[in-house]
């Protein structure tokens, strides 16, 4: 609800602005599968580390015109995201600016659909930055995979776990975990795993 | 993307800066199973690699389970010729889930623009191929290989030639500051070899003067070699002839002379050991040691990467001295005088490698009278086990009296075979071509085989009778994949080696070829004019890569202790392969296609 009143007003303000064409519907057929790497700790304080994106067209994963940005941090990096990620400091240093990045990351992604593992986390990643640089959120359609995933598995098994891990609905999807620990391996993976779940829903469309 | 080997020919014929546009430039799909990937006819926009999941390629103007032709899994390549050919000829369908990575024409097309050496190797044909493959194989001793690989010109000296009418005590003196042990007569005749031993012998054993001529003295049947020919080539010679020296001739006329010192100075391995070994034993237990040691030497050249034909040389050169020495020690001279022993199979084409069956026969002279003969035979077969050949199942071997007669008991078999023409008798001649010599009087196994090309060559219908084996095994071209257990591999026998030597055999037959191996046979129908040069290089190189795959992996499980491998030998696991292997297996297995049609359609197979 509140979301949808901030869109209304986001919508409202920016239509003749730069990025007013954010806000029209998308009537193409590609998608965007998106990975956020962040700083550790306390969810509403992570900061984006590394943004990666990559678009899907058809049953196709367009893996050469995709994005990885790397954030210069704001703050120091502590220990723990250093080791959860496999990122130094050095490997950031070459990172751009917030504003850059953002601006970088709304011209390839469009108006186009999001895919993401847990897209509400990563739109909070993103949002908040988005909301203190250019004041409003990311109107985009979104699919969350892993609430696809857990819909559709408690519509064949209704009394089953609650959602699997990432790498573990990977492997029953029969998808190879690409680049683990990077940001656009992970935005690939979920390309992949998207890909099944769409190819699941509708029965084998080429038999022979 | 960041997950794609690209460490493997034709990536690594690449730079970092090509390899990087590739990465740069590849997409990602998905495929289900039974999903067509390129349709015939298609036109080719990418380039597939596979990163995980089976691809199939059919061919659709095929009829039923013929159709499929190919078969591509994780680390493959495929598309690379639709696009160079404008489009699909055959259809590719993922036999599994797949995941493919797209590397579009236009990027494809730049990388072969920008590296000629990527490019030619889409163009390549199979020799090209292999020979990359057995250089990336002896990386590992690539000081080795070179070193085995060396020719005649780098290790031959310059022959000390004297004129014809040059004194023995000239001859002593020339050799003297030369310090070498043979010099060269040349004159009308051509050149003639005097060797020290013969100098010696005819001063002190002859009585020769000092001053008399030298000519008489000189042998001028010499073995002969050209200076491009592996060195290699040069020891199987000198081990097949009982020679120390070599001379080396440039048309005709003679450039160098090749001591047998200077070749063993250059392979001081194995090889020579057991060769000497053999030479030198004198009595059966001796030669059994020695014989017991080739398995060794084989394993010892393939990993120095010598190539496979002058293996497979040495080694039947070796395993004929063997039998012959253990035949002169069991059999009296005179009856060796007056027979024949001859091998047959794979032995008799010199194209076995680690210990085969003993595959062997003997034709008697019609006059000789040899009362022994069944208990020698007998006993003989003994012996051949004792030094390590194991029984023939089907029992091809001097024990049995089938395989062993008259000169013209076997004209009279050979002619009955021809009139048969069953199963039993074609297979009987198909041994009997293969037959050669190893002791004992060669002519009267001349005699036999004229028989047999006289009674069989021109008769149509026992060719095509003979030919029809040839189709008898499908190319297992469908199998890599669809296996229950991938572990169960191929027959490579059946599917390769098979009708490559028989169909190759058959035209031999046809021809009057009397080379017995499968590659002198080939080598033949090109002077010939039967084949095209390219078709039986291809061959050729086609059975040299099935037999090294299958050699290799009965190493393997050698090292690996497996019991089966006795049961198996001619199992291969393609799954156990690389990417390369598997393509150029692949393409081998495509060319004995070819040659199974040409076949079926010389010898009119089609309607029987």
């Amino acid at each position: 609800m509140l979301r949808t009143l901030r869109r209304v007003v986001d919508r409202h303000r920016h239509a003749h602005g730069h990025y007013g064409w954010l806000f029209h519907p998308y009537t193409g057929e590609e998608l965007v599968a998106l990975a956020v790497q962040a700083t550790e700790g306390d969810a509403r304080l992570a900061e984006p580390l590394v943004i990666a994106a990559v678009r899907l067209r058809g049953d196709r994963i367009l893996t050469s015109e995709s994005l990885e940005l790397r954030l210069a941090p704001t703050s120091g990096l502590d220990a723990d995201t250093i080791r959860h990620h496999c990122l130094r400091g050095i490997d950031l240093d070459d990172g751009v600016g917030m504003d850059q990045a953002l601006a970088g990351l709304l011209d390839f992604v469009g108006n186009r659909p999001l895919v993401s593992w847990r897209l509400d986390q990563e739109l909070a990643l993103i949002n908040r930055q988005l909301r203190r640089h250019f004041g409003f959120d990311l109107p985009n359609a979104g699919i969350d995979l892993a609430q696809l995933y857990q819909r559709r598995q408690r519509h064949y098994h209704p009394q089953l776990e609650p959602v699997a891990p990432f790498e573990r609905v990977a492997e029953r999807l029969g998808v190879p975990v690409m680049g683990r620990h990077s940001a656009l391996g992970t935005a690939v993976t979920t390309a992949l795993m998207h890909l099944r779940l769409a190819r699941q829903a509708t029965p084998a469309r080429h038999s022979g | 993307m960041v997950d794609v080997d690209l460490s493997h020919p034709p990536f690594s014929l690449l730079d970092d800066t090509g390899r990087e546009r590739i990465r740069g430039g590849l997409d990602l799909a998905y495929y289900d199973r039974d999903e067509v990937i390129l349709e015939a006819g298609q036109p080719g926009e990418y380039v597939f690699l596979i990163h995980k999941g089976e691809v199939a390629e059919l061919d659709t103007s095929q009829p039923g389970e013929s159709e499929r032709i190919g078969h591509y899994t994780s680390g493959d390549l495929f598309g690379a010729i639709s696009i160079l050919n404008g489009q699909s000829r055959y259809r590719f369908r993922a036999e599994q889930e797949t995941l493919c990575y797209l590397l579009p024409k236009a990027l494809f097309t730049r990388l072969c623009d920008a590296y000629p050496a990527f490019a030619a190797f889409f163009h390549q044909r199979l020799a090209h191929k292999a020979r990359l493959l057995s250089e990336r194989r002896a990386t590992g001793g690539i000081s080795m290989a070179d070193f085995m690989l060396a020719r005649v010109a780098d290790c031959m000296r310059p022959p000390l030639c004297l004129a014809e009418d040059a004194t023995i005590a000239e001859a002593v003196r020339r050799l003297h500051e030369g310090y070498a042990d043979s010099l060269l007569v040349t004159g009308g005749q051509g050149a003639g070899m005097v060797t020290k031993t013969d100098l010696l012998e005819a001063l002190v054993l002859e009585d020769h003067e000092a001053d008399s001529r030298l000519a008489p003295l000189a042998h001028f049947s010499l073995i002969t070699a050209r200076p491009d020919q592996y060195l290699f080539e040069v020891l199987v010679l000198m081990t097949r002839h009982r020679v120390e020296r070599v001379v080396v001739t440039d048309r005709g006329s003679p450039v160098g002379v090749v001591e047998l010192t200077d070749v063993l100075s250059h392979f001081s391995n194995r090889s020579h050991v057991v060769s000497l070994q053999v030479e030198q034993a004198d009595d059966l237990a001796t030669l059994a040691a020695a014989s017991l040691r080739t398995p060794e030497l084989v394993s010892g050249l393939m990993t120095q990467g010598v190539k496979l034909r002058f293996v497979m040389g040495l080694l039947a050169a070796l395993n004929g001295r063997i039998i012959h020495k253990a035949w002169e020690f069991s059999i009296a001279e005179r009856h060796r005088r007056a027979s024949c022993l001859m091998v047959m199979g794979s032995e008799g084409r010199g194209e076995q490698i680690l210990k085969t069956d003993q595959d062997n026969g003997l034709i008697l002279d019609d006059e000789l009278d040899w009362p022994g003969c069944v208990e020698q035979m007998a006993g003989f077969t003994e012996t051949l086990v004792a030094l390590g050949y194991p029984r023939c199942p089907g029992n091809i071997m001097v024990s049995n009296p089938d395989w062993v007669g008259t000169e013209s008991q076997w004209k009279s078999r050979i002619a009955r075979w021809v009139e048969q023409r069953d199963g039993d008798s074609l297979m009987k001649l198909a041994i009997m071509l293969d037959a050669h010599s190893v002791a004992g009087n060669a002519a009267l196994l001349d005699g036999v085989r004229a028989t047999l090309f006289e009674q069989a060559s021109r008769d149509q219908l026992l060719l095509s009778y003979f030919a029809r084996p040839v189709l008898h095994f499908s190319t297992p071209l469908t199998l890599f994949g669809s296996l229950k257990k991938p572990q169960h591999g191929i027959d490579i026998k059946k599917g390769g080696i098979f009708p490559i030597v028989h169909g190759v055999r058959v035209m031999a037959l046809e021809r009057g070829i009397a080379a017995t191996g499968t590659l002198e046979r080939l080598d033949a129908l090109v002077v010939d004019g039967r084949l095209d040069g390219r078709v039986a290089e291809d061959l050729g190189e086609a059975l040299s890569l099935f037999t090294q795959l299958r050699l290799e992996q009965q190493l393997a499980r050698r090292e690996g202790g497996e019991a089966t491998s006795d049961i198996e030998p001619d199992r291969v696991v393609v799954q156990s392969l690389s990417s390369l292997e598997r393509d150029l297996l692949r393409e081998a297995l495509h060319i004995v296609k070819d040659f199974k049609q040409r076949i079926s359609h010389r010898y009119h197979l089609e309607y029987s």
